[in-house]
């Protein structure tokens, strides 16, 4: 068997293995992604009360603490039985959005922006996060520094810690908002909605003046037509925090919309004999393999697919973005007709960047924020429960057992990119097809290619593990699709 | 702003990855042996959020976990890392590597550290979900702790003797 493995893959947490199983023929036969998991979740969670999820499930994933806490006090509110006071929704939206509004800044910036900005075909050494600042200039560096500073410092003052929020428990917040700290969010507001408009001068410039950009983005390399998965709230809206979630197929017509506490009765997860990962897919559809179209149950949770599922944004700029997006991808502005390209996602997170921030501004500008009612505590129990929010990354569900005390009997997770898990794999074996060649040595270039189809979906390995002073390894894998033999591996600093 | 700062990083609930919260405690309890100019942190983050920790600092001593898989679990490595050019790759989906970050402060004219020495651990297991560390990364705690005493008394000596003790009040 031919396996190649790519070791380290930059901007990637963890370390994962890009598995590629090669044809007689040197044809592409298969391609995954193996991801390490952490292991023995469910084992740590139970025994343990659920109240006390909010705080351990940050811990879980140093990448986006703050979605696990808010899908973990959801889950303890179902749990209990619980609807928080309206105070007590309105502060942790807005420190929901504010943790996007840092969040994505961080990914486009640092993430995904440098195969545009430097450009594809680029270096590894000159495509990061140094290689933006020099094409932008250091004032442009300096914007995105404060910036995430902003998103930091609302964490702060609502969530009780910058980073990992520790606030939020079953029947509302902990921590009430002085007129003082409201003063301050309503201030930093200002500063994101700036600073959304000089990322969508940015984006202009660098990325959509760009023609080879452009049809780089649209190419049918990176085109996949699967179903999409989002939150939407009552309008069909994005919305990050709370709502139903909504299904589409490849052409734009709802699939589905259920409440979070449905969730198993759409989803269900796929195993592979090769690999420990599973990969959720539509039960009503049902699992055809790593195919596209209607037939197959495969679908993608992302900024993209979040914007394919809703109807536009709740924000002014935000949903002039919105439009602009679809305008210029589809030809309708009004985004009934679904965008396939993997690669707009990274256009897809601006548009929520933007609608971050205003919202962020909106919500901190609230009155009711700065209210004492911002705990119910529980008085009886239900013993199960399901929270689910929008993680950056794509739909993240915390679902929850309990005994009649709260203990936890058992858990399940489904993280934003295990949802994108097949896709991914789609996407590195439609990049790698007709680029590995039987006898041929992989180069960088190939790798580039194969990289970037998948950071779109910055994907996050749930594994805080620090790396110095570089980073864990990634290894690229080519087998022989006939016995399994390793042909080849590659590994990269 | 305390000049001398010993930043302990890991994830407590990370089987060895909790080496830098364990020390941390540790030395918690013995603070006032480590002298005025020490202050002693404990963070679960990684590059770009760790930039504001270091701002203002005049030596920084991490103490984190590693596995670089040539040497034995437990056995304790150290990096002067004001030597090293900065790593230009990112480490993380959402993280930039400690080096790109001091890079990327020294473009942003943000006062960092000359030196930044790490103390990591070898670890043996940075996967499983848990609260207790493998049996050879805990008894690699005691040298652990012995070091960073050994580096904040010469970090002290170093600061008496270039007088940044006096003009301290003036760059914090």
């Amino acid at each position: 068997m031919k396996q190649i493995l790519i070791d380290p893959i930059t901007r990637l947490e963890g370390h994962g293995k890009i598995h590629l199983f090669v044809n007689d023929d040197g044809s592409l036969a298969n391609a995954y992604f193996q991801v390490p998991e952490l292991r023995g979740f469910e084992k740590f969670c139970v025994g343990r009360p659920v109240e006390e999820m909010c705080r351990i499930t940050t811990r879980i994933c140093g990448v986006c603490p703050d979605a696990h806490h808010m899908a973990a006090a959801k889950a303890a509110d179902a749990v209990y039985g619980v609807t928080i006071p309206s105070a007590a929704r309105k502060l942790r939206e807005l420190m929901y959005n504010a943790f996007y509004a840092g969040d994505h800044t961080t990914h486009f910036y640092a993430l995904g922006g440098p195969d545009f900005v430097c450009g594809p075909d680029a270096p590894p050494a000159e495509r990061n996060i140094l290689g933006v600042i020099a094409k932008v200039g250091i004032d442009a560096g300096k914007k995105v520094i404060a910036q995430r500073a902003r998103g930091q410092r609302v964490i702060e003052i609502i969530g009780g810690k910058k980073v990992h929020p520790v606030t939020s428990l079953p029947g509302g917040m902990s921590k009430r908002i002085t007129k003082e700290e409201q003063q301050e969010m309503i201030k930093i507001g200002e500063e994101m909605v700036e600073f959304a408009k000089f990322t969508i001068k940015v984006l202009n410039d660098v990325v959509l003046a760009n023609k080879a950009y452009v049809d780089l983005i649209l190419s049918d390399t990176f085109a996949h037509k699967t179903y999409n998965m989002g939150l939407v709230d009552a309008n069909k809206k994005v919305n990050f925090y709370d709502g139903m979630v909504r299904v589409t197929g490849p052409d734009g017509s709802e699939h589905a919309k259920y409440a979070p506490k449905d969730y198993l009765s759409y989803v269900a997860e796929h195993v592979e004999p090769y690999s420990y990962l599973k990969y959720p897919f539509l039960k009503k559809v049902g699992w055809k393999g790593f195919v596209d179209g209607k037939d197959s149950g495969v679908y993608k949770a992302s900024p993209l697919s979040r914007l394919n599922v809703s109807d536009g944004m709740t924000t002014p700029q935000a949903q002039a973005e919105y439009e602009r997006f679809y305008e210029t991808l589809t030809g309708d502005r009004s985004g009934k007709t679904p965008v396939h390209a993997t690669l707009a996602t990274h256009w897809a997170r601006v548009v929520e960047l933007v609608f971050a921030c205003e919202a962020t501004l909106m919500q901190a500008k609230d009155e009711e924020i700065t209210s004492d009612h911002i705990l119910d505590p529980p008085t009886g129990i239900v013993g199960e429960g399901v929270g689910i929010v929008e993680a950056p990354r794509g739909t993240l569900t915390h679902h929850y057992k309990t005994d009649n005390n709260g203990i936890i009997t058992e858990a399940n997770l489904i993280v934003g990119t295990t949802n994108n898990n097949a896709a991914i794999s789609m996407s590195i074996k439609k990049a790698a097809e007709g680029l590995i060649k039987k006898g041929q040595e992989i180069t960088d270039g190939i790798l580039n290619r194969i990289e970037m189809a998948f950071r779109a979906y910055d994907p996050c390995f749930g594994c805080a593990t620090h790396s110095l002073p570089g980073q864990m390894p990634m290894e690229l894998i080519v087998h022989d699709a006939e016995g399994g033999d390793i042909i080849q591996t590659r590994r990269r600093n | 702003m305390r000049p001398l700062l010993v930043l302990c990083l890991g994830n407590e609930v990370l089987s060895d990855d909790a080496f830098g919260f364990r020390v941390a405690g540790m030395l918690g309890e013995m603070e006032y042996e480590l002298g005025k100019e020490v202050e002693v942190i404990y963070a679960s983050l990684a590059g770009f959020n760790l930039l504001n920790l270091l701002e203002g600092r005049k030596k920084v001593l991490i103490v984190d976990t590693i596995i670089t898989g040539s040497a034995e679990p437990g056995t304790m490595h150290f990096f002067p890392m004001g030597k090293l050019i900065p790593s230009r790759n990112l480490t993380g989906s959402h993280e930039i590597s400690l080096p790109t970050a001091l890079k990327l402060a020294q473009l942003m004219e943000i006062e960092t550290p000359e030196d930044i020495d790490v103390l990591a651990v070898e670890a043996q297991d940075v996967q499983t979900l848990s609260e207790e560390m493998t049996e050879p990364v805990k008894a690699a705690l005691p040298e652990a702790i012995a070091y960073v005493k050994g580096w904040t008394i010469i970090g002290n000596q170093e600061i008496s003797s270039d007088g940044y003790g006096e003009k301290k009040s003036a760059s914090s």
